[in-house]
C-alpha cells in the first residue's frame, strides 16, 4: 500500500519520472486495481483540462495595447505604498490606461526584488482505500481511451499547457 | 524606445524572450504577454469565478511582472512565476472584495465515502453539460485547494514548482492536490461511467 501514491502515477503521466521509476510505478499499476482505477480518472481529468483550455474564447480585454497603456500610468505614478494601496487603484488604472493609451511606450523597467518562497508545513498524501472503489471494465477503458484519442485526433491525456504550447 | 534586432517571434525561447524584455523591449514581452496571458486568465477566472475580475487581475498581474522582471530567477520558469504573481493579485484581490469563505469544501475530515465509479471512454469528451459540472465541482472546492489542483492538472506544473508558488511544503502540496483530486471526483461520481442522469 505505500506505494500508491496519485502524486506518482500523476508524475507518470507527465512523463516526469526518472525511467526506472516509471517502470516502476507502472508495473505496480498493472497488478493494483486501486492504481489502476486513479490512473483511469487522472487520465480523464487530463483530458477534460485540456479540452476545456482549448476551447476557451479569447478575451478581448486581455490585449496588449491596453496593457502597454496601464503600464505607462503605472511607470508614471508615483511608488505604491503597500499592496492595499494598489489594489484599490486597479480599477482606476484601467480607466486611467485607456484614456491615455494613445500615448504610450515602454520604458525601462524597475526592478523590485520579489519571488516566493517555499514555506513550512506537513502533510502527507493520503493512499485511497482500495475497498472504497470499484475497479471493474478499468482495462477496457483504457484500451478504448487511445482509440477515442486517435478518433477525435487529440492527446486526451496531455497536460494542457503543453498541448497549448505545441499549437 | 528603440527597439534592437530582429523582432522576437512566438518561437522564441522563453530565456531570450526574457532576456529582451528585461532590456525593455516591449515586443519581447509583448510576445511574453501573449504566450502566457491566456493561461493566467484562465487560472484567475477559476479562482476568482468572475471574468470581469479576472481580466483585471490579469492585466494587474502582468504590470507587476513587467516591474519585477529583474527578480525571476529560474528563467526557465516564466510560466509558473507569473501564476505565482497571479495567485499574489487574486489573494489581494479577495480581501479587497472581503470573500474571506470559501463555499461548501469539506475540512471536517471528509474522507471519500462514495464509491468511484470507474469512467467509461465516453466520458473523455467534455460536453457542455460535464464542463458545466466541472467548473462547478471545482468551484466547490477550498480556493487554495482548487488553485493548487488547478495548477498541477490545468497548468501541468511540477509539484516542486507549485510548492513555490503556494509557499507550501511538497508533502502538503502532494496531499492537498490528492484531496482536491478525491473531492472533484466525489463531486462528478454521478456522471461517469454511465451513470450520467
Ligand atoms: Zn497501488
Amino acid at each position: 500500500m505505500s506505494t500508491c501514491r496519485e502524486s506518482e502515477l500523476d508524475a507518470l503521466l507527465a512523463g516526469e519520472l526518472a525511467p526506472e521509476d516509471a517502470a516502476r510505478v507502472r508495473a505496480h499499476a498493472e497488478v493494483c486495481a486501486a492504481c489502476k482505477h486513479a490512473l483511469t480518472w487522472q487520465r480523464l481529468e487530463r483530458g477534460w483540462m485540456t479540452q476545456r483550455a482549448r476551447r476557451e474564447p479569447a478575451r478581448p480585454a486581455l490585449s496588449f495595447s491596453a496593457l502597454e497603456a496601464r503600464l505607462a500610468v503605472a511607470q508614471k505614478a508615483p511608488a505604491p505604498v503597500r499592496h492595499a494601496r494598489r489594489e484599490g487603484q486597479w480599477r482606476h488604472w484601467g480607466k486611467m490606461a485607456m484614456a491615455a493609451a494613445a500615448a504610450v511606450a515602454f520604458v525601462g523597467l524597475s526592478l523590485p526584488r520579489g519571488g516566493t518562497g517555499v514555506g513550512v508545513g506537513v502533510g502527507t498524501e493520503e493512499p485511497w482505500s482500495r475497498e472504497l472503489l470499484v475497479v471493474t471494465g478499468v482495462e477496457a477503458c483504457e484500451d478504448a481511451a487511445a482509440a477515442l484519442e486517435a478518433r477525435v485526433g487529440a492527446c486526451l491525456i496531455a497536460s494542457p499547457m503543453l498541448a497549448l504550447r505545441a499549437d | 524606445m528603440v527597439l534592437v534586432g530582429t523582432p522576437p517571434s512566438d518561437t522564441d525561447g522563453e530565456r531570450g524572450l526574457l532576456r529582451r524584455a528585461r532590456t525593455g523591449d516591449p515586443a519581447a514581452f509583448r510576445v511574453i504577454f501573449e504566450r502566457h496571458s491566456p493561461a493566467v486568465w484562465r487560472f484567475l477566472r477559476d479562482l476568482l469565478r468572475d471574468e470581469a475580475a479576472a481580466d483585471e487581475a490579469t492585466q494587474e498581474t502582468f504590470v507587476r511582472a513587467h516591474s519585477r522582471l529583474g527578480a525571476l530567477r529560474d528563467e526557465d520558469r516564466v510560466g509558473s512565476w507569473l501564476l505565482g504573481i497571479a495567485r499574489h493579485v487574486y489573494l489581494e484581490s479577495r480581501r479587497t472584495r472581503g470573500v474571506h469563505v470559501d463555499v461548501a469544501d469539506e475540512e471536517h475530515a471528509h474522507q471519500v465515502e462514495a464509491v468511484l465509479p470507474t469512467p467509461s471512454p465516453e466520458d473523455l469528451l467534455l460536453d457542455q453539460e460535464l464542463a458545466g459540472l466541472l467548473t462547478e465541482a471545482l468551484g466547490m472546492l477550498h480556493a487554495e485547494r482548487r488553485a493548487a489542483l488547478l495548477l498541477r492538472i490545468d497548468h501541468g506544473l511540477a509539484y516542486e514548482e507549485i510548492a513555490s508558488v503556494m509557499g507550501w511544503s511538497l508533502p502538503k502540496v502532494k496531499n492537498e492536490i490528492h484531496r482536491a483530486r478525491l473531492r472533484l471526483r466525489e463531486q462528478l461520481a454521478a456522471h461517469v461511467g454511465g451513470g450520467r442522469p
